[in-house]
Protein backbone atom coordinates (compact mmCIF):
# COMPACT_ATOMS: atom_id res chain seq x y z
CA UNK A 1 0.00 0.00 0.00
CA UNK A 2 1.77 3.32 -1.03
CA UNK A 3 1.35 5.71 1.81
CA UNK A 4 -0.15 8.50 0.65
CA UNK A 5 0.25 12.53 1.52
CA UNK A 6 -2.71 13.84 -0.57
CA UNK A 7 -2.88 17.85 -0.67
CA UNK A 8 -6.71 17.19 1.01
CA UNK A 9 -7.27 20.71 1.26
CA UNK A 10 -7.25 21.63 -2.64
CA UNK A 11 -5.97 17.99 -4.63
CA UNK A 12 -6.15 19.71 -7.53
CA UNK A 13 -3.22 22.29 -6.75
CA UNK A 14 -0.82 19.46 -7.92
CA UNK A 15 -2.34 18.72 -11.29
CA UNK A 16 -2.57 22.96 -11.87
CA UNK A 17 1.33 23.02 -11.09
CA UNK A 18 1.68 20.15 -13.81
CA UNK A 19 -0.66 22.18 -16.26
CA UNK A 20 1.36 25.62 -15.37
CA UNK A 21 4.97 24.01 -16.01
CA UNK A 22 6.58 25.35 -19.12
CA UNK A 23 7.29 21.48 -20.57
CA UNK A 24 3.63 21.10 -20.75
CA UNK A 25 2.01 21.41 -24.11
CA UNK A 26 -1.41 20.22 -24.00
CA UNK A 27 -2.91 22.59 -22.15
CA UNK A 28 -5.32 21.17 -19.38
CA UNK A 29 -5.34 17.68 -20.54
CA UNK A 30 -4.60 16.40 -17.71
CA UNK A 31 -7.84 17.00 -15.85
CA UNK A 32 -9.77 15.50 -19.05
CA UNK A 33 -8.22 12.34 -18.31
CA UNK A 34 -11.17 9.50 -17.90
CA UNK A 35 -8.85 6.85 -16.71
CA UNK A 36 -9.68 4.72 -19.79
CA UNK A 37 -6.38 2.79 -19.78
CA UNK A 38 -5.53 2.80 -23.35
CA UNK A 39 -2.20 5.11 -21.77
CA UNK A 40 -1.17 1.22 -19.78
CA UNK A 41 -2.71 -1.06 -22.45
CA UNK A 42 -0.24 0.08 -25.28
CA UNK A 43 3.13 1.54 -22.62
CA UNK A 44 5.91 -0.78 -23.29
CA UNK A 45 7.35 0.06 -19.70
CA UNK A 46 3.87 -1.58 -18.18
CA UNK A 47 3.78 -4.15 -20.21
CA UNK A 48 7.42 -5.46 -18.40
CA UNK A 49 7.28 -3.59 -15.25
CA UNK A 50 4.74 -2.21 -12.05
CA UNK A 51 4.57 0.95 -14.04
CA UNK A 52 1.48 2.22 -14.84
CA UNK A 53 0.39 5.47 -16.69
CA UNK A 54 -3.09 5.64 -16.44
CA UNK A 55 -2.40 5.05 -12.78
CA UNK A 56 0.21 7.90 -12.43
CA UNK A 57 -2.42 10.26 -13.39
CA UNK A 58 -5.22 9.11 -11.00
CA UNK A 59 -2.54 10.21 -8.19
CA UNK A 60 -1.48 13.21 -9.78
CA UNK A 61 -5.29 14.05 -10.13
CA UNK A 62 -5.49 12.76 -6.03
CA UNK A 63 -3.20 15.19 -5.10
CA UNK A 64 -0.78 12.21 -4.03
CA UNK A 65 2.64 14.13 -3.59
CA UNK A 66 4.64 11.11 -2.44
CA UNK A 67 4.74 9.94 -6.48
CA UNK A 68 7.53 12.14 -6.69
CA UNK A 69 9.65 10.24 -4.88
CA UNK A 70 8.18 6.54 -6.51
CA UNK A 71 10.96 4.83 -8.17
CA UNK A 72 8.44 3.53 -10.95
CA UNK A 73 8.41 6.83 -12.26
CA UNK A 74 11.70 6.28 -13.66
CA UNK A 75 10.80 3.15 -15.82
CA UNK A 76 9.11 5.53 -18.48
CA UNK A 77 10.54 5.05 -21.87
CA UNK A 78 9.54 8.51 -22.99
CA UNK A 79 8.41 6.83 -26.09
CA UNK A 80 5.51 8.97 -26.18
CA UNK A 81 3.04 5.76 -27.34
CA UNK A 82 0.73 7.79 -24.68
CA UNK A 83 0.72 10.40 -25.82
CA UNK A 84 0.02 9.37 -29.86
CA UNK A 85 -3.28 6.94 -28.64
CA UNK A 86 -5.02 9.31 -26.03
CA UNK A 87 -8.59 10.10 -26.94
CA UNK A 88 -8.59 13.29 -24.59
CA UNK A 89 -5.38 14.75 -25.74
CA UNK A 90 -3.45 14.13 -22.38
CA UNK A 91 0.33 12.97 -22.00
CA UNK A 92 1.42 10.88 -19.35
CA UNK A 93 4.76 10.53 -20.67
CA UNK A 94 4.93 14.47 -20.44
CA UNK A 95 3.37 14.91 -17.32
CA UNK A 96 6.29 11.66 -16.47
CA UNK A 97 8.36 14.33 -17.47
CA UNK A 98 7.46 17.22 -15.48
CA UNK A 99 7.06 15.16 -12.25
CA UNK A 100 10.74 14.28 -12.77
CA UNK A 101 11.70 18.15 -12.95
CA UNK A 102 9.42 19.04 -9.95
CA UNK A 103 11.11 15.96 -8.28
CA UNK A 104 14.76 17.28 -8.96
CA UNK A 105 14.27 20.62 -8.23
CA UNK A 106 13.22 19.04 -4.42
CA UNK A 107 16.44 17.33 -5.66
CA UNK A 108 15.04 14.08 -5.24
CA UNK A 109 16.63 11.81 -7.82
CA UNK A 110 19.86 13.21 -7.93
CA UNK A 111 21.53 9.37 -7.50
CA UNK A 112 19.10 8.65 -10.67
CA UNK A 113 20.90 11.86 -12.83
CA UNK A 114 24.27 10.97 -11.52
CA UNK A 115 25.58 8.18 -14.46
CA UNK A 116 24.44 11.03 -16.66
CA UNK A 117 26.73 13.80 -15.66
CA UNK A 118 28.71 12.76 -19.15
CA UNK A 119 26.07 14.23 -20.93
CA UNK A 120 26.62 17.62 -19.27
CA UNK A 121 30.10 17.49 -19.61
CA UNK A 122 30.52 16.72 -23.04
CA UNK A 123 28.57 19.81 -23.64
CA UNK A 124 30.74 21.58 -21.79
CA UNK A 125 33.89 20.43 -23.48
CA UNK A 126 32.95 20.08 -27.24
CA UNK A 127 29.10 20.97 -27.39
CA UNK A 128 27.91 17.56 -28.05
CA UNK A 129 25.43 15.35 -26.15
CA UNK A 130 27.44 12.04 -26.81
CA UNK A 131 26.58 8.82 -24.70
CA UNK A 132 28.54 8.87 -21.63
CA UNK A 133 32.22 7.42 -20.98
CA UNK A 134 30.95 6.00 -18.02
CA UNK A 135 28.59 3.94 -20.22
CA UNK A 136 31.91 1.93 -22.13
CA UNK A 137 32.75 -0.70 -20.37
CA UNK A 138 29.50 -1.87 -20.95
CA UNK A 139 28.73 -1.14 -24.56
CA UNK A 140 32.24 -2.85 -25.05
CA UNK A 141 31.12 -5.95 -23.45
CA UNK A 142 27.64 -6.08 -24.99
CA UNK A 143 28.70 -5.06 -28.39
CA UNK A 144 31.12 -7.08 -30.16
CA UNK A 145 33.34 -5.18 -32.10
CA UNK A 146 32.74 -1.64 -30.45
CA UNK A 147 35.90 -0.92 -29.11
CA UNK A 148 37.92 -1.50 -32.45
CA UNK A 149 34.81 0.44 -34.36
CA UNK A 150 35.50 3.59 -31.66
CA UNK A 151 38.85 3.28 -32.58
CA UNK A 152 38.31 3.49 -36.25
CA UNK A 153 35.82 6.19 -35.95
CA UNK A 154 38.42 9.06 -37.46
CA UNK A 155 39.17 6.61 -40.39
CA UNK A 156 35.72 5.60 -40.88
CA UNK A 157 34.58 9.39 -40.79
CA UNK A 158 37.56 10.72 -43.03
CA UNK A 159 36.59 8.01 -46.23
CA UNK A 160 33.28 9.48 -45.81
CA UNK A 161 34.46 12.92 -46.41
CA UNK A 162 32.70 14.60 -43.38
CA UNK A 163 32.88 18.15 -43.98
CA UNK A 164 32.28 20.25 -41.40
CA UNK A 165 34.34 17.87 -38.62
CA UNK A 166 33.15 16.85 -35.82
CA UNK A 167 34.49 19.42 -33.56
CA UNK A 168 32.78 22.70 -33.48
CA UNK A 169 35.27 26.27 -33.10
CA UNK A 170 36.10 27.47 -29.66
CA UNK A 171 34.19 30.48 -30.05
CA UNK A 172 31.42 27.94 -30.69
CA UNK A 173 31.67 25.82 -27.11
CA UNK A 174 32.45 29.46 -25.39
CA UNK A 175 29.02 30.37 -26.49
CA UNK A 176 26.69 27.75 -25.60
CA UNK A 177 28.71 26.97 -22.24
CA UNK A 178 28.15 30.50 -21.34
CA UNK A 179 24.17 29.85 -22.12
CA UNK A 180 24.19 26.80 -20.15
CA UNK A 181 25.81 28.71 -17.21
CA UNK A 182 23.03 31.49 -17.27
CA UNK A 183 20.01 29.27 -17.58
CA UNK A 184 21.00 27.55 -14.09
CA UNK A 185 22.02 24.46 -15.64
CA UNK A 186 25.71 24.30 -14.64
CA UNK A 187 25.01 25.17 -11.17
CA UNK A 188 22.95 21.82 -11.28
CA UNK A 189 25.07 19.89 -12.15
CA UNK A 190 27.47 21.10 -9.63
CA UNK A 191 24.96 20.63 -7.04
CA UNK A 192 24.30 17.12 -8.22
CA UNK A 193 27.60 15.84 -8.40
CA UNK A 194 29.22 17.34 -5.30
CA UNK A 195 25.98 15.50 -3.58
CA UNK A 196 26.52 12.20 -4.83
CA UNK A 197 30.21 12.58 -4.21
CA UNK A 198 29.61 13.87 -0.84
CA UNK A 199 27.66 10.34 -0.35
CA UNK A 200 30.33 7.64 -1.79
CA UNK B 1 -0.26 17.73 -46.01
CA UNK B 2 2.34 19.90 -45.02
CA UNK B 3 4.02 21.90 -47.85
CA UNK B 4 7.35 20.17 -48.14
CA UNK B 5 10.54 22.65 -49.04
CA UNK B 6 13.62 21.61 -51.29
CA UNK B 7 16.05 24.82 -50.47
CA UNK B 8 17.06 26.44 -48.30
CA UNK B 9 17.57 24.08 -45.64
CA UNK B 10 20.11 23.75 -42.50
CA UNK B 11 20.64 19.98 -42.60
CA UNK B 12 20.96 19.46 -38.99
CA UNK B 13 23.61 17.20 -38.11
CA UNK B 14 23.29 14.76 -35.09
CA UNK B 15 25.79 13.78 -32.81
CA UNK B 16 24.49 10.04 -32.62
CA UNK B 17 25.26 9.94 -36.63
CA UNK B 18 27.97 12.03 -36.18
CA UNK B 19 29.54 9.15 -33.78
CA UNK B 20 27.84 6.22 -34.04
CA UNK B 21 26.78 5.76 -38.03
CA UNK B 22 28.39 8.82 -40.25
CA UNK B 23 27.20 7.16 -42.56
CA UNK B 24 23.96 8.27 -42.23
CA UNK B 25 25.31 11.64 -43.18
CA UNK B 26 27.07 11.08 -46.37
CA UNK B 27 24.25 8.69 -47.76
CA UNK B 28 21.99 11.94 -46.90
CA UNK B 29 24.26 14.13 -48.68
CA UNK B 30 24.71 11.78 -51.48
CA UNK B 31 20.91 11.55 -51.84
CA UNK B 32 20.01 15.22 -51.06
CA UNK B 33 22.68 16.14 -54.01
CA UNK B 34 21.40 13.52 -56.56
CA UNK B 35 17.95 14.77 -56.31
CA UNK B 36 19.01 18.60 -56.37
CA UNK B 37 17.90 19.67 -53.20
CA UNK B 38 19.19 23.05 -51.70
CA UNK B 39 21.05 22.94 -48.34
CA UNK B 40 23.81 23.32 -46.43
CA UNK B 41 25.64 22.10 -42.50
CA UNK B 42 26.90 24.58 -40.40
CA UNK B 43 29.84 24.31 -37.96
CA UNK B 44 27.98 26.56 -35.33
CA UNK B 45 25.16 24.31 -35.43
CA UNK B 46 25.41 22.54 -32.06
CA UNK B 47 23.70 19.54 -30.80
CA UNK B 48 19.57 19.71 -29.73
CA UNK B 49 20.44 18.49 -25.83
CA UNK B 50 18.21 15.70 -26.79
CA UNK B 51 20.13 12.71 -24.94
CA UNK B 52 20.54 14.83 -21.83
CA UNK B 53 17.04 16.12 -21.98
CA UNK B 54 15.21 12.49 -22.12
CA UNK B 55 17.72 11.77 -19.50
CA UNK B 56 16.13 14.32 -17.36
CA UNK B 57 19.60 15.79 -17.50
CA UNK B 58 18.79 19.50 -18.99
CA UNK B 59 15.14 20.71 -17.95
CA UNK B 60 12.63 22.63 -20.53
CA UNK B 61 14.96 25.90 -20.42
CA UNK B 62 18.19 24.82 -21.15
CA UNK B 63 17.19 22.82 -24.34
CA UNK B 64 14.96 25.83 -25.69
CA UNK B 65 18.12 27.76 -25.09
CA UNK B 66 20.44 26.07 -26.82
CA UNK B 67 17.30 25.65 -29.30
CA UNK B 68 16.87 29.47 -29.88
CA UNK B 69 20.82 29.65 -30.12
CA UNK B 70 20.84 27.27 -33.58
CA UNK B 71 17.42 28.83 -34.89
CA UNK B 72 19.09 31.66 -35.05
CA UNK B 73 21.48 30.12 -36.91
CA UNK B 74 19.44 28.78 -39.62
CA UNK B 75 17.74 32.36 -39.20
CA UNK B 76 21.01 34.24 -40.30
CA UNK B 77 22.04 31.52 -43.04
CA UNK B 78 18.72 32.39 -44.96
CA UNK B 79 18.08 28.65 -44.01
CA UNK B 80 15.05 28.49 -42.13
CA UNK B 81 14.29 25.33 -42.78
CA UNK B 82 16.04 22.76 -39.85
CA UNK B 83 15.90 18.93 -41.47
CA UNK B 84 16.95 16.55 -38.77
CA UNK B 85 18.79 13.49 -39.50
CA UNK B 86 17.80 11.82 -36.11
CA UNK B 87 13.97 11.74 -34.46
CA UNK B 88 15.31 12.94 -30.93
CA UNK B 89 16.79 15.80 -32.77
CA UNK B 90 13.10 16.41 -34.73
CA UNK B 91 11.11 15.93 -32.07
CA UNK B 92 13.41 18.59 -29.34
CA UNK B 93 13.63 21.44 -31.62
CA UNK B 94 9.76 21.20 -32.76
CA UNK B 95 8.89 21.33 -29.65
CA UNK B 96 11.36 24.07 -28.85
CA UNK B 97 9.48 26.22 -31.41
CA UNK B 98 6.28 25.66 -30.62
CA UNK B 99 6.94 26.44 -26.98
CA UNK B 100 8.87 29.58 -27.57
CA UNK B 101 6.29 30.79 -30.18
CA UNK B 102 3.37 30.07 -27.46
CA UNK B 103 4.53 30.78 -23.95
CA UNK B 104 5.62 34.40 -23.53
CA UNK B 105 7.17 33.71 -20.16
CA UNK B 106 9.04 31.10 -21.48
CA UNK B 107 10.51 33.59 -24.54
CA UNK B 108 10.99 36.62 -22.25
CA UNK B 109 12.88 34.56 -19.96
CA UNK B 110 15.11 33.21 -22.32
CA UNK B 111 15.71 36.29 -24.20
CA UNK B 112 16.16 38.78 -21.03
CA UNK B 113 19.10 35.73 -19.81
CA UNK B 114 20.43 36.81 -23.28
CA UNK B 115 20.06 40.19 -23.27
CA UNK B 116 21.77 40.35 -19.27
CA UNK B 117 24.77 37.97 -20.47
CA UNK B 118 26.03 39.86 -23.98
CA UNK B 119 24.36 37.25 -26.34
CA UNK B 120 21.49 39.83 -27.75
CA UNK B 121 22.23 38.18 -31.19
CA UNK B 122 20.53 35.32 -30.23
CA UNK B 123 17.18 36.39 -29.00
CA UNK B 124 13.94 34.57 -30.41
CA UNK B 125 11.36 36.67 -31.52
CA UNK B 126 7.64 35.41 -31.69
CA UNK B 127 6.82 33.11 -34.70
CA UNK B 128 10.58 33.28 -36.37
CA UNK B 129 10.02 29.83 -36.67
CA UNK B 130 7.21 28.22 -37.40
CA UNK B 131 7.18 24.48 -36.44
CA UNK B 132 5.03 22.50 -39.08
CA UNK B 133 6.66 24.97 -41.58
CA UNK B 134 9.94 24.91 -41.11
CA UNK B 135 11.02 22.07 -38.83
CA UNK B 136 11.51 18.76 -40.92
CA UNK B 137 12.73 15.07 -40.22
CA UNK B 138 15.04 14.18 -43.72
CA UNK B 139 12.44 11.46 -44.73
CA UNK B 140 9.85 14.13 -45.15
CA UNK B 141 12.22 16.34 -47.73
CA UNK B 142 12.67 12.51 -49.51
CA UNK B 143 8.72 12.13 -49.07
CA UNK B 144 8.17 15.19 -50.79
CA UNK B 145 10.41 13.77 -54.00
CA UNK B 146 9.25 10.56 -54.10
CA UNK B 147 8.82 10.35 -57.58
CA UNK B 148 12.37 11.62 -58.33
CA UNK B 149 13.99 9.17 -56.00
CA UNK B 150 12.16 6.68 -58.82
CA UNK B 151 14.01 8.20 -61.60
CA UNK B 152 17.71 7.68 -59.97
CA UNK B 153 17.73 3.59 -59.02
CA UNK B 154 20.58 1.54 -59.93
CA UNK B 155 20.56 -1.48 -57.76
CA UNK B 156 17.64 -3.64 -58.30
CA UNK B 157 16.67 -4.53 -53.90
CA UNK B 158 13.84 -6.12 -54.57
CA UNK B 159 14.72 -9.64 -53.73
CA UNK B 160 14.84 -9.27 -50.10
CA UNK B 161 12.51 -9.18 -47.29
CA UNK B 162 12.57 -5.37 -45.86
CA UNK B 163 10.59 -3.97 -42.78
CA UNK B 164 10.36 -0.74 -41.56
CA UNK B 165 10.68 0.87 -38.11
CA UNK B 166 9.34 4.25 -37.27
CA UNK B 167 10.33 4.20 -33.53
CA UNK B 168 8.73 7.06 -31.87
CA UNK B 169 10.07 10.62 -32.10
CA UNK B 170 8.71 11.04 -35.67
CA UNK B 171 5.90 9.34 -35.78
CA UNK B 172 4.31 10.10 -31.95
CA UNK B 173 5.30 13.33 -30.20
CA UNK B 174 3.91 15.87 -33.10
CA UNK B 175 1.87 13.43 -34.84
CA UNK B 176 -0.52 16.27 -35.99
CA UNK B 177 2.71 16.75 -38.89
CA UNK B 178 3.50 13.15 -39.22
CA UNK B 179 3.38 12.02 -43.02
CA UNK B 180 1.69 9.07 -43.97
CA UNK B 181 0.27 7.72 -40.51
CA UNK B 182 0.90 7.64 -37.54
CA UNK B 183 -0.72 4.82 -36.03
CA UNK B 184 0.06 2.70 -38.76
CA UNK B 185 3.03 4.26 -39.82
CA UNK B 186 4.31 4.20 -43.48
CA UNK B 187 6.15 6.80 -44.74
CA UNK B 188 9.34 4.71 -44.49
CA UNK B 189 7.41 1.92 -46.51
CA UNK B 190 6.34 4.14 -49.58
CA UNK B 191 10.14 5.46 -49.55
CA UNK B 192 11.32 1.78 -49.82
CA UNK B 193 8.33 1.64 -52.64
CA UNK B 194 9.99 4.44 -54.32
CA UNK B 195 12.78 2.14 -54.59
CA UNK B 196 11.28 -0.48 -56.41
CA UNK B 197 10.70 -2.49 -53.51
CA UNK B 198 8.10 -3.93 -51.52
CA UNK B 199 7.81 -3.39 -47.91
CA UNK B 200 6.54 -6.42 -45.64
CA UNK B 201 4.20 -3.50 -44.33
CA UNK B 202 2.16 -4.14 -40.97
CA UNK B 203 4.04 -6.62 -38.77
CA UNK B 204 3.55 -7.35 -34.51
CA UNK B 205 4.71 -4.36 -33.08
CA UNK B 206 5.34 -2.20 -35.87
CA UNK B 207 4.44 0.65 -34.22
CA UNK B 208 5.70 -0.25 -30.66
CA UNK B 209 9.46 1.49 -29.47
CA UNK B 210 12.86 0.23 -30.29
CA UNK B 211 13.01 -0.22 -26.33
CA UNK B 212 16.29 2.18 -25.89
CA UNK B 213 13.97 4.40 -23.36
CA UNK B 214 16.83 6.72 -23.25
CA UNK B 215 18.02 6.07 -19.67
CA UNK B 216 16.36 2.79 -20.16
CA UNK B 217 19.37 0.93 -21.75
CA UNK B 218 21.84 1.99 -19.45
CA UNK B 219 20.18 2.06 -15.92
CA UNK B 220 17.52 -0.81 -16.60
CA UNK B 221 18.79 -2.79 -19.34
CA UNK B 222 16.60 -5.67 -18.57
CA UNK B 223 13.88 -3.63 -19.21
CA UNK B 224 15.37 -2.23 -22.19
CA UNK B 225 16.24 -5.23 -23.48
CA UNK B 226 13.41 -7.05 -23.29
CA UNK B 227 11.04 -4.55 -24.95
CA UNK B 228 13.55 -4.80 -27.79
CA UNK B 229 13.42 -8.30 -27.61
CA UNK B 230 9.51 -7.98 -28.21
CA UNK B 231 10.17 -6.00 -31.00
CA UNK B 232 13.09 -8.35 -32.90
CA UNK B 233 11.26 -11.99 -32.33
CA UNK B 234 8.45 -10.22 -34.82
CA UNK B 235 10.80 -9.32 -36.92
CA UNK B 236 12.50 -12.70 -36.61
CA UNK B 237 9.16 -14.70 -37.17
CA UNK B 238 8.49 -12.70 -40.17
CA UNK B 239 12.41 -13.69 -41.95
CA UNK B 240 13.37 -10.08 -42.18
CA UNK B 241 16.51 -9.24 -44.14
CA UNK B 242 16.73 -5.95 -43.54
CA UNK B 243 15.18 -3.77 -41.28
CA UNK B 244 14.97 0.71 -42.53
CA UNK B 245 15.30 3.22 -39.48
CA UNK B 246 15.31 6.58 -39.51
CA UNK B 247 16.35 7.31 -35.70
CA UNK B 248 20.05 6.66 -35.14
CA UNK B 249 19.39 5.98 -31.33
CA UNK B 250 17.19 2.64 -32.67
CA UNK B 251 19.41 1.95 -35.11
CA UNK B 252 22.01 1.36 -32.26
CA UNK B 253 19.52 -0.66 -30.13
CA UNK B 254 18.78 -2.80 -33.15
CA UNK B 255 22.50 -3.18 -34.83
CA UNK B 256 24.31 -2.74 -31.86
CA UNK B 257 22.55 -4.82 -29.61
CA UNK B 258 21.31 -7.96 -31.65
CA UNK B 259 24.08 -10.17 -30.69
CA UNK B 260 22.96 -9.63 -27.56
CA UNK B 261 19.61 -10.31 -27.81
CA UNK B 262 19.56 -13.24 -29.95
CA UNK B 263 21.81 -15.06 -27.00
CA UNK B 264 18.71 -14.13 -24.71
CA UNK B 265 16.34 -15.12 -26.93
CA UNK B 266 17.94 -17.99 -27.75
CA UNK B 267 17.32 -17.82 -31.55
CA UNK B 268 19.51 -16.20 -34.24
CA UNK B 269 17.91 -12.92 -35.86
CA UNK B 270 19.94 -12.10 -38.94
CA UNK B 271 18.28 -8.34 -40.27
CA UNK B 272 21.19 -5.96 -41.42
CA UNK B 273 20.37 -2.69 -40.02
CA UNK B 274 19.85 0.31 -42.35
CA UNK B 275 18.72 4.27 -42.36
CA UNK B 276 16.35 4.91 -45.12
CA UNK B 277 19.29 7.54 -46.16
CA UNK B 278 21.49 4.63 -46.58
CA UNK B 279 18.96 2.98 -48.19
CA UNK B 280 18.15 4.90 -50.76
CA UNK B 281 21.97 5.76 -51.25
CA UNK B 282 22.69 2.06 -51.63
CA UNK B 283 19.86 1.63 -54.19
CA UNK B 284 21.12 4.85 -55.90
CA UNK B 285 24.99 3.44 -56.59
CA UNK B 286 26.37 4.81 -53.74
CA UNK B 287 29.39 3.20 -52.41
CA UNK B 288 29.67 0.78 -49.14
CA UNK B 289 32.78 2.50 -48.06
CA UNK B 290 32.37 5.68 -49.20
CA UNK B 291 28.85 6.97 -48.67
CA UNK B 292 27.17 4.20 -46.82
CA UNK B 293 29.86 4.18 -44.35
CA UNK B 294 29.35 0.14 -43.82
CA UNK B 295 32.28 0.32 -41.45
CA UNK B 296 30.23 1.74 -38.99
CA UNK B 297 27.94 -1.34 -38.03
CA UNK B 298 27.99 -3.80 -36.28
CA UNK B 299 25.94 -6.48 -37.73
CA UNK B 300 27.84 -6.90 -41.20
CA UNK B 301 25.86 -5.13 -43.99
CA UNK B 302 27.32 -8.03 -46.58
CA UNK B 303 25.60 -10.92 -43.89
CA UNK B 304 22.89 -10.04 -46.30
CA UNK B 305 23.65 -7.90 -49.32
CA UNK B 306 26.63 -10.15 -50.92
CA UNK B 307 25.78 -8.35 -54.48
CA UNK B 308 23.88 -6.26 -56.66
CA UNK B 309 21.91 -6.49 -59.35
CA UNK B 310 21.13 -3.51 -61.96
CA UNK B 311 17.57 -2.66 -62.68
CA UNK B 312 16.45 -3.82 -66.01
CA UNK B 313 15.95 0.08 -67.28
Amino acid sequence: MTSKQNLDDSPIDFAERIIGDVKNSKDEGVLKCVQCGMCTSTCPAARHSDYNPREIIERVLEGDTSILEDDLIWNCFYCYTCHSVCPVGNSVCEVNQILKQIAISNEIGYDKLYEYMGFADSYFTAAIGAIPEIFFEDIGRDVPGWWDFRNNLVDIREELELDPPLMPPKDVIDEVSLILTITGFKEKIEKIRASQEVEK
Amino acid sequence: MKSLPDKNILLFRSCLVSVEYPGVESSTKFVFDKLGIDYAISEKQTCCTGLGHYSDVFNQIDTSAIGARNFKIAKNLNRPNLVMMCATCYAINKKSVKLLNKKDDLRDHINQLFDENGLSHLKYEKDDLNPTENIFHVVDILYGKKDEIKKHIKYDLSEYKIATHHGCHYCKVHYEDTIAGFRDPNILDELVEACGCESIGWYDHKRATCGTGFRQRYSNPDLSFTATADKMNALGDEDVEILIHLCPNCHIQFDRYQHLISEREGRTFKAIHLNIAQFIALAMGGDFDKVIGVKAHTVPIDSVIKDLKEVDK
